[in-house]
């Protein structure tokens, strides 16, 4: 039951584009690869996502019969307007990811620039609540870069997003990406896409290859962390999207063991990595694990700050989280944090105050 | 509320679920393959999301083996529209991997062509 009333600010919303509708934003000859020549982008994993509605919540089906998140009503209705949404993020589904996209650069370029173009006039500018990520093609670095030049001045836009895939970004060789993020006020924002997670190959089920994606997440931690990203560029934030939260202790005591044994190898760190964490690393909620308030408790004990969670629903995927139900009832404080404060500290491109004019209060 | 019609026995054909009201609660009545009606709250006890939208179907039992699917009670399990969880039609509403929970359900008479709900 309704307690009081707390802004949302929801880390992860998955809008979707269709072929058809980034037509008008791609040049030739890409958009004769799609029009007369049928490109569809590959995709990998052997099985479907055996829910209801494959990827999708069964009733976020638009009513017209379009795929969940395709259009900017039907979301409002069914998410921002109906939990009252302070503030959206969306993370999208087009993927011009390096293990689909292969060598074909160019595509793989074009795509991420029609994307964002989409995104900022049908998405951004039409709603007042929705925040974008800046996509890139980040395996050809430098045309990443110049995307981010492009448009990542946008007021709207808060993070660049980087696929987990089949990439460590961690690597030198990407840092100009991280510093043309940082030049911008962005964050990096980390989605998995189609990680390997199995030795490079697919497990026999999808709730295997489900499981083990905070295993994804960990190697990208580890990969920033160690190659010193966070040093380098001491605003840069990095989000972790829809990788869980429950490793983060683990994650968090085995590096700073690791440093304290074998700093020598990677002397750019100047901080522990736990300490790092805390400062530069954040975790979206969902897919939240049933624990119970005590369970709760002890994790953030455990991670040492109440800072490094952001609430998410991941709508309109299947393992959606209400916002209502997803987490065990914290207090009012720790409930503000990880429901709005959190993110807002996170995102220097997100408005500070509540908005003084938004009605949509949301009870929680 | 003590009872009420929620909907016509043609409403609903065997192996079909569909949303009524009872006074102010959203029910979900389903219809099982044997002409069997079942009444549960139309809400999920996971996370609440609304189980009409979902689908009635069968299940893989626990008579499956490794690597060999069992699937039966065709028209008997309700999967929710979000995270899949599976309940028992005919068996009190009980969520098949974990039957220590059940969605809460209604009585259901039929009389003549009327489907009566009742506490
Ligand atoms: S809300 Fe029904 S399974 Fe989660």
């Amino acid at each position: 039951m309704p307690k009081y009333q707390i802004p949302i600010v929801d880390t992860d919303i998955h809008e979707r584009v269709q072929y058809k509708d980034i037509l008008e934003y791609l040049d030739e000859p890409y958009k004769h690869y799609i029009t007369n020549c049928h490109w569809i982008q590959e995709k990998h994993m052997p099985y479907t996502q055996p829910a209801v509605a494959g990827v999708d919540r069964a009733d976020a089906i638009v009513p017209d019969g379009r795929p969940a998140g395709s259009d900017l009503k039907f979301m409002q209705e069914q998410l921002l307007d109906d939990i009252g949404h302070e503030i959206g993020i969306l993370t999208s589904a087009l993927d011009p990811s390096p293990s689909s996209m292969h060598g074909w650069h160019e595509m793989a370029v074009a795509l991420a620039s029609a994307y964002n173009d989409w995104q900022i006039e049908n998405w951004l500018e039409k709603d007042e609540r929705l925040y974008g990520s800046v996509h890139i093609a980040a395996q050809d670095r430098d045309a990443a870069i110049k995307e981010i030049e492009r448009v990542g001045s946008h007021p709207k836009m808060v993070q660049v997003l980087l696929p987990i895939d089949d990439i460590m970004w961690g690597d030198p060789f990407y840092h100009p990406i991280f510093e043309a993020a940082e030049k911008h006020n962005l964050m990096i924002g980390m989605h998995h896409n189609e990680p390997p997670v199995y030795y490079g190959k697919w497990p026999r089920y999808f709730i295997e290859w489900h499981t083990l994606i905070p295993t994804a997440h960990m190697k990208q931690i580890t990969s920033m962390m160690f190659n010193g990203v966070f040093d380098k560029f001491p605003n840069l934030g990095l989000m972790m999207i829809e990788g869980g939260f429950t490793f983060i202790p683990h994650l968090m005591w085995k590096m700073d063991q690791q440093y304290r044994d074998l700093r020598h190898e990677v002397p750019w760190l100047k901080r522990k990595p736990s300490q790092i964490m805390k400062e530069q690393v954040r975790f979206t909620t969902q897919p939240a694990e049933e624990l119970t308030k005590k369970e709760f408790m002890s994790l953030i004990e455990q991670m040492g700050t109440d800072e490094m969670l952001c609430f998410s629903t991941d709508y309109p995927h299947w393992d959606y989280d209400s916002p209502y139900r997803a987490l065990p009832n914290l207090d009012a404080e720790l409930k503000q944090k990880i429901f709005a404060e959190n993110a807002k500290a996170f995102y220097p491109k997100l408005p500070k105050k509540r908005r003084a004019n938004n009605e949509r209060a949301s009870s929680l | 509320m003590k009872e009420q019609v929620v909907c016509k026995t043609s409403d609903i054909q065997p192996g079909e679920m569909k949303e009524a009201s009872f006074g102010r609660q959203g029910v979900l009545v389903c219809r099982t393959p044997d002409g069997e009606f079942y009444a549960f709250m139309n809400q999920c006890i996971h996370q609440g999301a609304p189980l009409d939208k979902g689908m009635i179907c069968g299940a893989t039992t626990d008579k499956s083996k490794p690597g060999s699917y069992d699937y039966c009670h065709e028209g008997e399990v309700i999967r929710c529209p979000w995270h899949g969880r599976e309940f028992s039609i005919k068996n009190e509403g009980r969520m098949l991997a974990n039957p220590s929970k059940k969605i809460p359900s209604f009585k259901v008479r039929v009389e003549d062509e009327s489907v009566i709900v009742y506490k």
